[in-house]
């Protein structure tokens, strides 16, 4: 019997701080961000701000083309310019390195950090410079001359999958089955074909939606040395370990050699977990030049060249009984997986585990397909999948709904799933108060008025629910480590506490969190506990910031780690005071059995005596903590994802414009499971933030390319999102409840609460114009012509009109092996 | 082409030489190391670069570092007078308006600009003050509180 980590860190539980006892994570959360006062005066460094004498900067050359052949590169035009110190191509790269994600096929790792013979995206890295400013490097890469040559381009999911189609990775071996494929995935159980054959209600419907990109304000870059056979590289990344090994992998030198410190980070959302020619290509010149190297990447540079939301395609069959209650699904997700796989393969699996929650589904036969195209990589993106699922099967809700006649709400509480339920492919829940965070949204926007909106009228009110995995066990960007989070805590007799976390801080906060946790545990003040964290020399493994693992395994780590040293000093004070380890507390910079004057010391005395005791020895602990999951879960697509699932439920209030076609977003609800809120400001935060990025994917954002896959609008001024004029008012309701799992009953906040937001404004815009828009983003001006097409033909239903036939000639799956 | 540029950054008298074109956000960044203003997009979008030039927000992206010459230009560095936070920057921590901070020197800028402009700007107006800078995280909801709580204090403040 293989011991499970609940039985391996049992003592340690047993001395952790009861909820009743708590200070910081109670009521209140009088304690604010420990990294903000360095951000409001400027003082925070970001990877831009690290300033090493003598830095050279790197600038890289792409391609114009989205798919061709290099024939030659020249840079001699380039070389002639004073100060310019050096250039790289793909052969300066070992042979073979590539970077990606082979979890499931080792061909997945398709990324070369250079290309060599061929790009496959407009943008795609072909050389790269260096030189002694960065005006001389941007001149250098205008100067480097490539010959390529054309080949098809294929921007089309269902064009790339045709068994005859150009390969972009590799040739199809089959002339009848599916070609490009990164990667496809099914899903199956119960008996669909039954259920559908006994329903009374069977349905078909499509729906598309688009490609975003995460738009950090911060954009990526990165500074590189190399001192002593070793390199240092400060970077905009999300995972600081995972970094570390794609660029020791991709200059094929031990990982030993390679230290990677995370500074500040200006927001990820997904996009900075993908390692980047910006963090290879200054390492290189670093080692050639033996200075410093910095190349930080240009907005257009952003747009094009690091990672976006997958479009998806959507064919979703339905099965439901008179009476509202879902018998089974049938769907088919297309996803346009752009030029590579990396973070971008998990997204496959995840579109059908999306699909099966947050209602009852017992019966279902999923396929997710991911082509190659030419556009650019599609990766991970806040709210994985989630997003896009959430938007075609919550829309698909509202339409079975009124098919049958019954309220929007109604079905979904008939249907939703209820604590402690396990799904048919294995999803193990807990907490869950998914009914209570639909009834809250409900009563928020007045749900049981919302006749006085008459459909057509202009306004409306629009509702939605999603759930999503708190703590994903599996990473996304597999690297041959346990996807783990670790922590080392060390208490010092000074009167304070060290915590080194190898979590990742990209803006959300997780170093509050962090410290918070610290603090509570020893009854210590946030400002006694010191964080080091992010740095693969000094602070221990951690899998990345990515599937709101962070405060939930990180913090479970954290809480493990302060737990093991806590166990050690009480169990010394216990021997001493002749008590148990459980009957000292520690509160207020004290340690002390309640009630007992004589068994009463300070924090340092503590500290102090057991290391007295111990021959010097410092208190210190370890912890660590990974999802006990099914490590096949991408092959077999079974088993459980997380330890923990949050839920969440939305409501929208619009006004449309019949004339312009503009949605106004009035009002906005969101109701959220995140289990106990650990700071209520920083819940709240997420979930607004949430509603922006939810409000930008239904209403505003797209990258749109010309038939070369030429981006048209890679510009914040041309590719818009919500700005502080277009943002409603936002309330949030927790609707908590103490996980069990989770680190003081905490589940996730922050990437589940995007998933509801764009179907609650659709549905919501769908009442007020009569139409059922099933295509994203709904702009004005995709609205202002479904309003005109309406006028002069009657027509209800707008977009993904080329999916029925589409779907309908898609080529079959390759066997598996 | 390079000039000597005289002005006031931060309330101190600069003297220096300046290549003709280079931006004042390079500028402060490279040539003054203050690197408080982040370089976000670097085409007036994003607001992250946002300066006060003689009392006004400036995206310093589109300003020639030249053009400062005989002004008074105020960065984030220089909001804290004598190790004292200014209320915006306070009520920005207490309300958490910020996570990953890269817009909030910007947005910092634009409330100051604001403030001094409209001490007492209504919610809309705030909105309007701080329409400029794109922030991805917040969904704007606790700066525009943090903004109009600034308002309230420095207006006692400025009573008492």
């Amino acid at each position: 019997m293989v011991m499970k980590a609940k039985e391996y860190y049992a003592d340690i539980t047993s001395v952790y701080k009861k909820p009743e006892d708590y200070e910081l994570a109670g009521k209140g959360n009088a304690y604010v961000r420990v990294d903000a006062e360095a951000k409001v005066t400027g003082r925070a460094i970001y990877t831009d701000d690290v300033y090493l004498p003598g830095t050279y900067y790197c600038k890289l050359v792409h391609s114009p083309y989205a798919h061709a052949l290099i024939k030659s590169i020249d840079f001699t035009e380039a070389l002639k310019l004073p100060g310019v110190k050096g250039v790289l191509t793909g052969k300066d790269f070992p042979e073979g390195h590539n970077l990606g994600n082979p979890e499931a096929f080792k061909e997945l790792a398709d990324k070369e950090p250079l290309c060599r013979k061929k790009v496959r995206m407009e943008g795609d890295e072909v050389a790269a410079v260096c030189a002694v400013t960065e005006e001389i490097a941007t001149e250098a890469a205008r100067l480097v001359k490539v010959e390529y040559e054309p080949l098809p381009v294929i921007l089309d999911p269902f064009d790339a999958m045709k068994p005859d189609a150009e390969p972009i990775h590799y040739p199809n071996p089959s002339k009848e089955t599916a070609s490009n494929l990164s990667i496809f995935t099914t899903m199956k159980a119960g008996d669909p074909d039954k259920a559908f054959a006994e329903a009374y209600y069977t349905d078909k419907h499509y729906y598309k939606t688009q490609e975003m990109v995460h738009s950090a304000i911060e954009p990526h870059g990165a500074i590189a040395k190399y001192e002593n056979g070793e390199w240092t590289v400060w970077t905009t990344t999300q995972g600081a370990y995972v970094s570390r090994y794609w660029i020791a992998w991709g200059l094929g030198v031990p990982e030993s050699q390679v230290r990677l410190i995370k500074p500040m980070v200006g927001g990820g959302f997904g996009g900075k977990l993908d390692v980047f020619a910006h963090e290879l290509c200054p390492c290189k010149f670093a080692q050639m030049t033996g200075h410093p190297v910095k190349c930080i990447l240009k907005r257009d540079e952003v747009f094009k060249c690091t990672r976006t939301r997958h479009p998806i395609s959507f064919e979703i069959e339905s099965a439901f009984t008179k009476e509202g209650k879902l018998l089974a699904k049938r769907c088919k997700h297309i996803l346009d997986g752009g030029a590579y796989g990396g973070s971008g393969i998990a997204a496959n699996t995840l579109s059908l585990i999306c699909a099966t929650f947050p209602y009852k589904v017992e019966n279902i036969d999923m396929t997710a397909r991911r082509p190659y195209t030419n556009h650019p990589a599609s990766g991970a993106m806040r709210g994985y999948s989630a997003c896009q699922v959430h938007f075609a099967h919550e829309i698909h809700m509202d339409e079975v709904a009124n098919a049958l006649h019954i309220d929007p709400l109604e079905l979904r509480r008939k249907n939703e799933i209820t604590p402690y339920y396990t799904g048919p492919t294995g999803l193990e829940f807990t907490s869950c108060k998914f009914d209570e965070c639909l009834v809250a949204c409900a009563d928020a926007i007045d749900w049981k008025h919302r006749d006085k909106y008459p459909v057509g009228s202009g306004e409306a009110v629009g509702l939605s629910g999603s759930g999503f995995m708190s703590g994903t066990g599996f990473p996304v960007l597999v690297t041959p480590h346990y996807c783990s989070s670790s922590t080392i805590v060390r208490l010092n007799r000074e009167g304070y506490a060290v915590v080194f976390t190898g979590a990742n801080d990209i803006g959300q906060g997780c170093d509050t969190v962090m410290t918070m946790i610290v603090a509570e545990e020893l009854g210590l003040r946030m400002d006694e506990v010191k964080l080091v964290n992010s740095d693969t020399t000094t602070t221990p493994w951690d899998a990345g910031s990515f599937g709101s693992r962070v405060t939930f395994l990180g913090g479970n780590a954290c809480r493990r780690a302060v737990g093991d040293a806590k166990l050690k000093l009480l169990t010394h004070w216990a021997q001493e005071w002749n008590c148990k380890p459980q009957d000292i507390k520690m509160k207020d910079h004290r340690v002390f059995v309640e009630g007992d004057a004589e068994k009463n010391i300070s924090y340092n005395e503590a500290c102090f005596g057991y290391e007295e005791k111990n021959f010097g020895r410092c208190v210190a602990g370890v912890g660590s903590f990974a999802h006990e999951g099914d490590k096949d879960v991408y092959v077999k697509n079974v088993g459980n994802y997380a330890t923990a699932y949050s839920f969440s439920a939305s409501a929208a209030k619009v006004k449309v414009d019949m004339e312009t076609g503009q949605v106004e977003l009035e009002d906005f609800v969101f109701g959220h499971d995140c289990g106990r809120p650990l700071n209520i400001r920083a819940v709240e935060g997420q979930i607004e933030g949430s509603v922006l990025l939810g409000f930008g994917f239904s209403c505003f954002e797209e990258c749109v390319y010309n038939k070369d896959g030429k981006h048209m609008n890679p510009s914040f001024r041309d590719y818009r999102f919500p700005t502080a004029l277009d943002m409603p008012h936002i309330k949030t309701i927790v609707c908590s409840e103490y996980d069990p799992e989770g680190p003081m009953g905490a589940k996730e906040a922050g990437e589940g609460s995007t998933a509801p937001v764009g179907s609650a404004i659709g549905n919501a815009v769908n009442y007020a114009t009569g139409f059922v828009m099933k295509e994203l983003p709904i702009t004005p001006e995709r609205l202002w012509r479904a309003i005109k097409e309406h006028q002069r033909t009657g027509k209800t239903e707008f977009g993904a009109e080329d999916l029925p036939k589409k779907f309908a000639e898609m080529p079959p799956l390759p066997k598996r092996d | 082409m390079k000039r000597i540029i005289n002005f006031k950054l931060n309330g101190e008298d600069v003297e220096v030489l300046t290549p003709d074109n280079i931006t004042m956000c390079d500028f402060l960044r490279k040539n003054m190391h203050l690197t408080g203003t982040k370089r976000g997009c670097e085409e007036g979008e994003c607001g992250a670069c946002t300066i006060l030039l003689d009392g006004a927000a400036i995206d310093s992206c589109l300003m020639l570092a030249v053009e400062a010459d005989g002004h008074e230009v105020v960065t984030i560095e220089g909001v804290m007078k004598d190790g004292v936070l200014h209320p915006v920057q306070k009520e920005f921590i207490d309300k958490w308006a910020l996570q990953c901070g890269f817009c909030t020197p910007g947005m910092i800028m634009s409330a100051l600009s604001l403030l001094h402009e409209n001490p007492h700007p209504t919610e809309q107006e705030i909105r309007d003050g701080i329409a400029g800078n794109l922030c991805r995280c917040t969904g704007y909801t606790k700066i525009v509180e943090a903004i109009d709580s600034a308002a309230k204090i420095m207006e006692r403040e400025a009573r008492s």
